[in-house]
Parts: C-alpha cells; sequence; structure tokens
C-alpha cells in the first residue's frame, strides 16, 4: 500500500508524563524489618553455625501449627532464650583479670538453679563454684569462664 | 526470700497469688496448671464462668495466662461478668520496683528546665576600680567592689542560666517500667477490667456513687483505646476531679502510681499487650521507628 505523497510525517504526539510507581519495589525490597523472625526449620541439629533449638521445638514435624508444643522440662526454674534465639549465657571481664560468666533471663527457683550449677561445676573445678545470685532480676554470676560447658549443659536440659 | 518467690511467680498460678486471684484460678476449671496455650479447644461447661477474652499474641509455653474479672460500669451490681486472660508477660512480670522509680523519676525530671540564674562578679553593675589603694589605708585589701565577700557583689557558684534536666531512659526500660506499673497494680487488686466504658447516664454522681459503692479506692484512671468515647463518660469525669479519663496512649508509671485505681477496657488490654509485647521481639533500631521499616506499622 503506497502512501498518499500529500501526506508528511507528523512528528508524534506528545504523550504527555506518565507516573508509575512500578519501579519503587526496588526500593521497598530494601528496607529492612523491624521484628526478628521466627528461625526456618532446619534438617538436622545442630546446625552447621551450632545453633540448636529449645527442646520443645525440635522435634516438631514442619506441618504442624504451633498449638501443640512439647512441655518444657520438668524443672522448678525455666530460662527463656534471648530474642535472638540463643542461650543467655555471657561471659564479662571486669579491672582486667576478674572473669564471670553470667546466666540471664532465670525465671522461677533461682536457687535450685544455683545448686544444680554449683553440682556441675564442682568436679570442673574441683572446688566449689564461686556465685551470686540476683533474685531481683532473675541472674546468676559464676567468677570465671565457663560459658561454652554451661551452654551445652543448659542444652541438654531443655532450655 | 519467700516474699520475693511468691511475687516472681513460679511455674503455675498456684504460687504467690492473693487469696481473690487463686479463687479465680479454681472457678474456670483448675486446669491452668497444664502446659498448654491459652487457646482452649471445646466448649466450657455450664457451671463454669465464661472466658470473654482470650490472648491474641503466643504466651510462651511454661507461662499460663492471668485472669481478671470483667465488669462492666453500666449497673451498680454488674460486676464478674466474665473472665479475661492477661498475657503474663505484661500483666505478671518480676515486680522490679527499681525500675519503677526510674522511671517515675524520669518522669518527673526530664522535662524540667529550671530557669534560675545569679549574676556573677563580672555582671554584678560596677566594681571595675580598685576601691582603695593596696597598702597603707588600714583597711583590708580588695580589687573591688562586687567580688563575692561583698555584701552587693556577685554570687561565686550560683545557678548559671536555664538548666535542662532532659535524659531519656532506654525504650525498653521505659517499656518494662510501663509492665512492672500494670503488674503492680493487678496484683494488689488494684486493676480492674472493664468490657467498655459505656454509662446509662452522664451524671458525675452517678460514676463517684458507683466507684464508692465497689470500694475502688480514691482516684480512678480510666483508659480507653482511641481518643473517641462515649460522650456520657467524657462528660461525667469532666466535672469530677478524682475520676480521670485518658487514651491509651496517654497511659503512664506516674498516672498510674498517682491514681489508686486503674481501670482498662478489653480493647486497651489488646493495645496494650500488642504494643507492649513488640519490643520483646524487635531489632535495635537502625533509624527512628517513625520512619517506615517493611514491617511497622
Amino acid at each position: 500500500m503506497t502512501r498518499p505523497q500529500s501526506q508528511t510525517p507528523e512528528p508524534p504526539a506528545y504523550p504527555g508524563i506518565v507516573e508509575s510507581t512500578e519501579e519503587y519495589r526496588f526500593v521497598e525490597r530494601l528496607i529492612p524489618p523491624a521484628s526478628i523472625p521466627e528461625p526456618p526449620r532446619h534438617q538436622s541439629y545442630p546446625t552447621p553455625s551450632g545453633w540448636q533449638p529449645p527442646k520443645g521445638k525440635e522435634q516438631k514435624p514442619a506441618g504442624l501449627s504451633k498449638d501443640h508444643t512439647d512441655p518444657p522440662p520438668n524443672l522448678p526454674y525455666f530460662i527463656r532464650r534471648s530474642r535472638m534465639h540463643n542461650i543467655p549465657v555471657y561471659t564479662e571481664l571486669t579491672h582486667g583479670n576478674r572473669q564471670m560468666t553470667l546466666i540471664r533471663k532465670v525465671e522461677g527457683d533461682i536457687w535450685a538453679l544455683q545448686k544444680d550449677v554449683e553440682e556441675f561445676l564442682t568436679p570442673l573445678i574441683g572446688k566449689m563454684p564461686v556465685t551470686q545470685v540476683n533474685e531481683v532480676t532473675g541472674t546468676l554470676r559464676i567468677k570465671g569462664y565457663f560459658d561454652q560447658q554451661l551452654k551445652a549443659w543448659l542444652l541438654e536440659k531443655g532450655f | 526470700m519467700l516474699l520475693i518467690r511468691a511475687a516472681l511467680g513460679g511455674r503455675g498460678p498456684g504460687l504467690g497469688l492473693t487469696p481473690a486471684r487463686r479463687a479465680l484460678s479454681t472457678l474456670t476449671g483448675g486446669d491452668l496448671g497444664s502446659q498448654e496455650q491459652a487457646l482452649t479447644t471445646g466448649l466450657p461447661s455450664p457451671g463454669a464462668v465464661p472466658l470473654l477474652r482470650r490472648c491474641e499474641l503466643p504466651v510462651p509455653v511454661h507461662r499460663t495466662p492471668v485472669q481478671a474479672w470483667v465488669e462492666s460500669l453500666r449497673g451498680y451490681e454488674d460486676t464478674r461478668l466474665g473472665l479475661a486472660d492477661l498475657h503474663p508477660d505484661v500483666f505478671e512480670v518480676p515486680p522490679r520496683l527499681d525500675i519503677l522509680h526510674e522511671v517515675a523519676i524520669w518522669q518527673k525530671n526530664f522535662k524540667r528546665i529550671s530557669y534560675a540564674k545569679t549574676k556573677t562578679r563580672a555582671e554584678v553593675r560596677g566594681g571595675g576600680r580598685k576601691p582603695w589603694k593596696q597598702k597603707g589605708s588600714g583597711r583590708a585589701r580588695h580589687g573591688s567592689i562586687r567580688s563575692p565577700i561583698w555584701r552587693g557583689g556577685g554570687i561565686a557558684h550560683g545557678p548559671r542560666g536555664p538548666t535542662s534536666y532532659y535524659y531519656m531512659l532506654p525504650m525498653k526500660v521505659r517499656v518494662l517500667g510501663l509492665k512492672v506499673a500494670l503488674t503492680v497494680k493487678l496484683m494488689q487488686d488494684d486493676l480492674h477490667v472493664v468490657d467498655s466504658l459505656e454509662l446509662p447516664t452522664s451524671d458525675p454522681r452517678y460514676l463517684s456513687d458507683l466507684f464508692r459503692h465497689r470500694c475502688w479506692g480514691d482516684s480512678v484512671l480510666l483508659v480507653d483505646v482511641d481518643e473517641e468515647m462515649p460522650q456520657n463518660i467524657v462528660s461525667a469525669v469532666s466535672n469530677l476531679k478524682t475520676i480521670n479519663l485518658v487514651p491509651a496512649v496517654g497511659l503512664n508509671v506516674h498516672s498510674m502510681l498517682k491514681h489508686q485505681t486503674l481501670v482498662l477496657t478489653l480493647n486497651t488490654v489488646a493495645f496494650l499487650e500488642k504494643k507492649l509485647l513488640w519490643h520483646d521481639n524487635r531489632y535495635t533500631a537502625l533509624y527512628p521507628f517513625h520512619l517506615p521499616y517493611s514491617d511497622f506499622p
């Protein structure tokens, strides 16, 4: 089909401004979340970084809802996980040479926990461990660095 | 030590309770010792008290919700309409009186600006010339008539200019202060949960007579969620001095301690639980929370 010669090519009509918010998704995916997610379910525990969930959450199959958690260990105290789902045992060093281990977030009978910690640590040191119990804040402070042993011991107990 | 053990709340609701709360736990069938979550399945038996509110947010495995009676302001005898479950991480935290003190003192002092100012010897008018020569006059040696030891002289170490006593406690400390205050109010039987703040009349005398009849104390703090509250209660409370009405965002430790009784609606309880429990599971702020995050608000 031949174009009639009287028709000159006209410049294209000005399309106007088109606002598109489609590209904002590249910004939205960079905005960080504010709340800490639940850790995903792994095939085997401990994970390559050494993390292990509390006993109640380990043996659940993937499809089961949150209502059916295992009961917590049958002890007079309970040690909650930190907000990053870790065991709340920390080391402290003051005056350059004062080494302490701190167990935080203890609920229930702290003195029973102190007795159990004493029984656990006495064969490791050879003498009675020096401990300080703070009932108001729910913390137990032990002289010396025992964080790895205490973390493993608490994991065994199921906290 | 026994007192602290009682207050810390052991594994079940049987420990560390006032007689009123122990009676509550036996009324709902006594199954609160089980480690299931607050969401019970199945209908309650006809003889049991109805559970009007369950916790929406998940309760930790080793704790059970604490319960309170739901009452109503519509009639004099509208007490004990049902039970409401309250989240233990908001209404049953360890009683940290030191944190209550910290937050109350912070609330009092962070707004303070003291405007006291005195003039130093440099600012007092005059006093540039040596009053008499150093030696020979028989009097003590002085350099200016406005030094601090002179009458009418400047003040040596006085208050200097407006001083601000502003400081901020960490957000989590302030949140924990609110939780501890709510816990203390509940445990001392000064917290009442109401289904809503609707009144039959807008007479202030009805409200004060109702509170006197129910022995709710001299001063009552009523808390609702939004700023729009039923007109009856707004007009009734506006004429009363010791009964005050605040929205839930205006709840603070000083007001809770100043008023003898605290009255929350069911919606307020849900709002407070949601807001206060969010802080237990959040990352530390990369930038202020009033800027957008992907899942907040």
